[in-house]
């Protein structure tokens, strides 16, 4: 299953609907990159709000995929990370370093927003 | 030692702890209590059923000489139910069947017991004066054969102590059921996640913290994130007196998942001590916001969040109060 990916002004919205696949994942990671030298985006945001699992490939990929779109011109912030996913994450030692995060697309937004000016 | 049931109901509580028919085996053997002993008091059936009323009433009458233990008799029908059944467990005492029912009995009556707040001394000093009374009595009762007596109490002893065994578990069991509440009580009061303005939170930890306890903080920390919305938060840990590595792990931890939530954490309170040894242990802080104080803490918050605190009075708004004197 393949993730849509919205464009709001210069910012790309990919919003993880259902438990991904590595492969579908990685071509997020892809269609993300692309389309960031395509659309001039400056800022990406992955919604991760509907999932209630992260596994740590899932979450190293999340991870690459921010620094690629970041070599690439855009700031990525992963927003809606649930609480129990972000505990398991921090046992598994998994911090997303380097990467924004935001508790939800209104704050991701407000974010990106707050860089540019 | 007897029931002292006085607070209503005439049949013990179901006890907390089972043993069961192997554990009550192994007992008896420990205390080498065999078929023989069982006989032996079984055949006192007679001697006990003639003797009862004397040595309860001696028992009575001891008790309420004493303030202490007299003060659970004051009402006559409680003195006399509790007489009753005090005759029942005189007369159990030779009955001869002393499996998992006679256990289960005995555990009842040492939760009654600690209901009604009967101290274990009083409760092995009464089985004390009980003893003496029975072998007084027992002497009596041999007349010419002191030997069978002797032998007879003996058994006796045998069986009293696997009773005593069971009170005392059931005083301890209690304790540990008491502390278990209350430690949870602790835990609970402990961990309040408070909101001080809009989309800022206040965690104060105090006390000890555990693994567990690490764990219940960080996941109220992250529901409340959730739930208030929260972009800020100061954690502080004033009210932590010794943090070493671990602790130091827990706290780096609940700021990591905060932190994917989107908010930041910045912890205050960290005395000089607390601050020393964690740079002596080479525990890597850096990525921790810090602030002095709670005040400061807030303050840096307030700062984030694009808040700015001024004195009512610098606003030319002067306070209310003073404009009616």
């Amino acid at each position: 299953m393949s993730v849509p990916v919205l464009r709001l002004g210069d910012v790309l919205i990919a919003s993880i609907q259902a438990a991904l696949t590595d492969r579908d994942l990685l071509q997020l990671r892809d269609d993300l990159s692309d389309q960031v030298g395509r659309f001039r985006a400056r800022g990406v945001i992955v919604d991760v709000t509907a999932l209630d699992v992260l596994d740590s490939s899932a979450i190293r990929t999340v991870r690459d995929l921010a620094h690629t779109t970041r070599l690439r011109g855009a700031r990525t912030v992963v927003v809606g990370i649930q609480p129990e996913v972000a505990f398991a994450m921090v046992q598994l030692g998994l911090t997303l370093e380097g990467v924004a995060t935001a508790l939800d697309l209104d704050e991701g937004l407000a974010l990106l927003r707050q860089e540019d000016a | 030692m007897a029931d002292t049931t006085f607070a209503g109901t005439d049949l013990p509580r179901r006890a907390e702890i089972e043993i069961d028919e192997q554990e009550v085996n192994r007992r008896k053997q420990f205390l080498e209590f065999r078929a023989d002993d069982a006989e032996a008091l079984k055949s006192l059936e007679p001697i006990a059923e003639q003797y009862a009323d004397p040595v309860i009433e001696d028992l009575y009458r001891h008790f309420l000489s004493f303030d202490e233990t007299g003060g659970f008799f004051r009402d006559p029908k409680v003195l006399e139910r509790v007489k009753r059944l005090q005759r029942e467990y005189f007369v159990r005492l030779t009955e001869g069947d002393y499996g998992a029912d006679y256990v289960r009995n005995r555990l009842g009556i040492g939760t009654v017991h600690e209901r009604i707040d009967l101290a274990p001394k009083w409760y092995l000093g009464a089985y004390s004066f009980y003893l003496r009374a029975v072998a007084t009595r027992l002497l009596e009762a041999f007349g010419k054969e002191p030997q069978k007596a002797f032998s007879a109490f003996l058994s006796l002893m045998k069986l009293v102590f696997l009773d005593i065994g069971l009170a005392v578990e059931t005083y301890i069991a209690a304790r540990d059921r008491t502390m278990r509440k209350q430690q949870e009580a602790i835990r609970e009061l402990s961990t309040p996640v408070l909101q001080i303005r809009d989309r800022l939170l206040l965690l104060p930890i105090i006390g000890v913290i555990d693994t567990h306890r690490a764990r219940l903080i960080t996941e109220s920390l992250l529901r409340s994130i959730r739930a208030n919305r929260a972009r800020v938060v100061v954690m502080d840990v004033t009210g932590v007196a010794t943090v070493d590595s671990k602790v130091a792990q827990h706290i780096l931890q609940a700021v990591a998942a905060a932190r994917l939530m989107g908010a930041s954490v910045i912890v205050t309170g960290l005395s000089s001590n607390v601050a020393q040894s964690l740079v002596a242990l080479g525990i890597d802080l850096g990525t921790l916001n810090t602030a002095g104080d709670l005040q400061g803490g807030i303050e840096d918050a307030e700062r984030i969040l694009g808040y700015r605190v001024v004195r009512a009075a610098e606003t030319g708004r002067g306070p209310q109060l003073a404009e009616r004197r």
